[in-house]
């Protein structure tokens, strides 16, 4: 329709007196924002929690809209434990829980996996490791006697094993291409050199070469316990039928003793600016990712730094960081975001973007002039003012189903955090001030000191990087 | 509703004895859904829920790459203007209200439609349906903007596409698929032509598919119906229909004979597509052919994962699965082989595969598997109200209307093993068959326009 076209509508109905268009009334952007309520996190008499004698804890949530369970373990400790010449192991571990459990061998197991038409999912991360299963609830017994299986009797068959590890290894060397993933890796690695938060969760090439089914089968035995574990029922079920059901699978499951969680990072990671390119002399875009290390999970200040990240990076279009360089005149990049990757130890703060490689130098400036800008001039009120609305809106979205409601409060167990936490979350949301902002950017944003990874083809690369500092060339 | 069920497959007259029904039978909150057309022709689909803290508000414009004519990319190109500023509100600002309000707000276009989606909370429900009233009667497409935002896209191109080797596997599959067609092109579009589009063609663009009737709205969640539909009448009601929305006449001509081709990129793992043609959205042959989807792929006990992962060891996934366009469909198999190995050792088992599904009928056993993964991935679905939206706008887009739940049920139940045979025998034909390798250059003949060490 031409504009033309409707300024005539819109004088023809004004002239009728129709209220044309929605001018009669203001606009809603013109008006106050309503007030959204704050809706309980889960229904009233939804949650039932239990424990165990052996120490288990189980939370079950009942949920009778959809006819469907999804059952899951957390087992709160994971890949940070590792040595790092062991990386990789609690990973190998939990690929292999499905590769074999009780009386079923890999095929049969997952035979009767897809036949309930049920999703199984096994992984470790830095500080868990997961597992669950979903499917219909009429199949709920089906369902935990193949959880129970894969969680207290998995075969680890030495064939099997060799399976996982030769589809581990190709894995890693197929990930190389994707420019990501390099940048991720090269990061991390500039920031914890000899620490095993330093490789990735899944290992590199060479410490997977060294996995096989005993070294898994032992990290099994030392990792499994149930005490500090949090089983968790969802859906379409009755609370008192699930914990007797749980008994009877994981009741006899013995106690243990639960493992270090493994030594701490360096508290200053790096320690000075650091950059290094990756050679892809094929891309045409570089990939750029900076870093420095950031907070724990459990960091009295993570709200604030939670907030202060979605100003600056952490909010898609709204953040500063999209606006600076997606929003800029020059269009450098389609996106860029920044996290603080929250772990029992404090984990890394990155934030990356991508460019058309003869713009790599430029994107890289305006990304650390943001940062920069971050700590100069930190969030004022009105910035946090969206921001609190933002995140106290999408943490309720981000709850719309039950299963995300559950993981949530598994999470607050995993990491020993107040039970209550998910319903005081909004409210602590707008208890942060100003003065918290400048704060944040005081304690945990180093631009002068960060790590900068860039991929791309090193040639056009290297000559934008002049004047900020030694460049080290890798190949990938 | 047992009943309705029963009688829908007595119908279709293929009952099967091994179908047991759900015990509690499924309660489609779809079919609760009210459906209102304006005089402009504008159709707005309602469907509260208030059991949700969400609302999703999805805008579903009947526009996609395929209606395309001259410049490709530009369906997707203008998604994104539609993001940058109005006679009202700047670039950005669209997104700006409703992030600030905690809501989520996104677009994506893709061959056949573009979708406008936001999910928020009901509170914010007003503010998306005047800023969508606000782009729709007053989108302000300068060339400035428009300067900056094909810069953006550009990046995006690089990002999925030029710098991805499954990006480059699907951009060439497809254009090999398709020798007519305009699916033969990408989404994103071809670069010179995203680096050319003008904003006359923009706004040509705009004036011409993004009228009230050839868009459908869709709101699903917590939210008063009545309210909403007063005010989208007072708002989007306003707007004018067009008299005619131009559709692509093309059609593609038989294939005759296998196509191939070689895509080369720096990778370790190596790439293998295969597309074959298949029928458009809504075709009888459309749920067999989901069947032989999940029996080939879904699952770790799925033929292609045992065979080519699992035993042979040859690839790291495998997958075959139907596509289905407005115009057209393709079935297209996937396989990311491990680096080292023989891509042509992977695609010889792929297609022993292929042929074996077309030789002999798939097991009783298999069969059952493989409606109950879809029937558990259709309960799935029904968990969050943007799938729910998503599910009623891409039916009514395609269909005109919304498919219920029992009937696509009864449909996938209705599927037997000689279902399965005759689509594999009828689509899954060699001559018939498109083939991509994607695989590192040979380092001995330097190709032209690369770079290296």
């Amino acid at each position: 329709m031409s504009r033309a076209h409707i300024a005539t509508l819109v004088a023809l109905g004004a002239a009728l007196g129709l209220g044309c268009a929605m001018f009669a009334q203001k606009p809603a952007w013109e008006l106050p924002a309503p007030l959204a309520a704050d809706r309980p996190i889960a229904r009233e008499g939804a949650l039932t929690r239990a424990q165990l004698p052996n120490g288990l804890l189980v939370l079950v949530h009942e949920d009778r809209r959809l006819p469907r369970v999804s059952i899951a373990l957390a087992v709160p400790r994971g890949a940070a434990i590792e040595a790092p010449a062991d990386a990789g192991t609690v990973s190998f571990m939990a690929e292999l829980l499905e590769r074999g459990a009780g009386k079923r061998d890999a095929l049969a197991f997952a035979e009767t996996v897809d036949a309930l038409g049920a999703t199984f999912s096994a992984s470790a991360d830095w500080d868990t490791v997961d597992l669950g299963i979903a499917g219909l609830s009429r199949d709920f017994d089906a369902l935990l006697d193949l959880f129970a299986d894969a969680a207290l009797r998995p075969r680890f068959d030495a064939r099997e094993a060799q399976r996982a590890r030769a589809a581990l290894l190709a894995a890693l060397a197929r990930a190389k291409d994707d420019p990501a993933t390099l940048a991720a890796w090269q990061a991390t690695r500039a920031l914890y050199g000899a620490h095993r938060f330093a490789l990735p969760v899944a290992g590199t090439e060479e410490t997977a070469a060294r996995l096989d089914a005993k070294r898994a089968r032992a990290y099994h035995e030392k990792l499994f316990v149930p005490n500090g574990a949090i089983a968790s029922v969802t859906g379409d079920v009755d609370a008192a039928a699930v914990i007797a059901a749980l008994t009877a699978r994981f009741g006899s499951w013995p106690a243990g003793a639960v493992v270090d969680p493994g030594p701490p990072p360096p508290e200053q990671a790096p320690a000075q600016r650091t950059i290094v390119v990756v050679d892809r002399p094929d891309l045409a875009q570089a990939r750029i990712v900076v870093g420095h290390e950031g907070i724990s999970r459990t960091a009295d200040d993570r709200i604030a730094v939670s907030i202060f990240n979605l100003i600056i990076g952490g909010s898609g279009f709204s953040s500063r960081l999209m606006g600076a360089l997606r929003g800029n005149e020059e269009g450098l990049t389609y996106g860029v975001s920044s996290a603080y990757s929250l772990r029992r130890a404090p984990g890394p703060y990155f934030a990356s973007t991508f460019t058309r490689v003869e713009k790599a130098r430029r994107a890289l400036d305006v990304l650390l002039a943001e940062l920069e800008r971050a700590r100069s001039d930190p969030p004022g009120e009105q910035e946090l003012s969206w921001a609190r609305t933002l995140a106290t809106g999408s943490f309720a979205m981000g709850l719309e189903t039950s299963d995300a409601v559950t993981a949530a409060l598994v999470d607050l167990d995993v990491y020993g955090l107040p039970e209550d936490s998910l319903d005081t979350y909004r409210t602590r949301v707008r208890a942060v001030t100003p003065a918290d902002m400048a704060a944040v950017a005081r304690a945990h944003l180093h631009p002068e000191r960060v790590a900068i990874v860039l991929v791309g083809p090193a040639k056009a690369i290297v000559p934008q990087l002049e004047g900020l500092g030694p460049v080290q060339v890798v190949q990938p | 509703m047992p009943l309705r069920r029963l009688l829908l497959t007595a119908a279709i007259g293929c009952w099967s004895a091994v179908w047991s029904l759900p015990a509690a039978a499924l309660d489609d909150p779809v079919a609760r859904a009210r459906v209102t057309r304006l005089d402009n022709g504008l159709v707005v689909v309602t469907l509260e829920d208030p059991s949700t803290p969400v609302v999703s508000f999805q805008m579903w414009v009947k526009v996609g790459s395929r209606d395309e004519a001259g410049y490709t990319g530009l369906a997707h190109l203008f998604e994104h203007m539609m993001f940058n500023g109005s006679k009202h509100l700047g670039p950005e600002q669209h997104a700006e209200l409703i992030n600030a309000r905690g809501g989520e707000v996104n677009a994506y276009t893709s061959n056949d439609q573009t979708v406008f989606h936001d999910d928020v909370s009901r509170e914010t429900l007003p503010l998306v349906i005047d800023l969508e009233y606000e782009r729709l009667a007053y989108l302000d497409i300068s060339a400035k903007t428009l300067d900056r935002e094909r810069q953006v896209v550009l990046e995006e191109r690089r990002l999925r596409t030029e710098d991805s080797p499954m990006g480059r596997l699907y951009e060439t599959l497809f254009a090999t698929v398709w020798t007519a067609l305009p699916y033969r092109t990408p989404v994103v579009g071809w670069r010179s032509d995203v680096e050319k589009a003008t904003a006359e063609v923009c706004r040509k663009f705009f004036s011409t598919y993004y009228a009230p009737n050839n868009i459908v709205v869709v709101i699903t969640g917590d939210f008063d119906a009545n309210d909403a539909l007063t005010r989208i009448e007072r708002t989007l009601g306003k707007l004018r229909p067009s008299e005619s929305i131009p559709r692509n006449p093309t059609e593609e001509p038989e294939q005759r004979g296998e196509r191939r081709a070689i895509v080369h990129f720096d990778v370790n793992g190596p790439l293998l597509a295969a597309g074959w043609h298949a029928p458009a959205t809504g075709s009888p042959d459309g749920e067999p052919l989901d069947v032989l989807s999940v029996i080939l792929s879904d699952g770790r006990s799925s033929r292609l994962y045992r065979s080519l992962v699992h035993d042979a060891e040859v690839a790291l996934s495998a997958a075959g699965g139907y596509w289905e366009f407005d115009a057209a469909g393709a079935f297209v198999a996937i396989a990311t082989v491990r680096p080292g190995m023989k891509i042509d050792d992977v695609e010889r088992r792929f297609f022993a595969e292929i042929e074996r599904v077309r030789r002999e009928p798939v097991s009783e056993a298999e069969l059952d598997k493989a409606k109950r993964q879809i029937e558990v991935g259709l309960v799935n679905g029904l968990g969050t109200s943007h799938a729910l939206a998503e599910r009623i706008g891409s039916d009514f887009l395609a269909f005109g209307r919304i498919r219920p739940l029992d009937e696509r049920l009864a449909r996938i139940h209705a599927v037997t093993a000689a279902d399965v045979q005759r689509v594999a025998q009828k689509y899954l034909v060699d001559d018939q068959r498109s083939v991509v390798h994607l695989v590192a250059p040979d380092p001995e003949q330097p190709a032209k326009g690369r770079g290296g060490t």
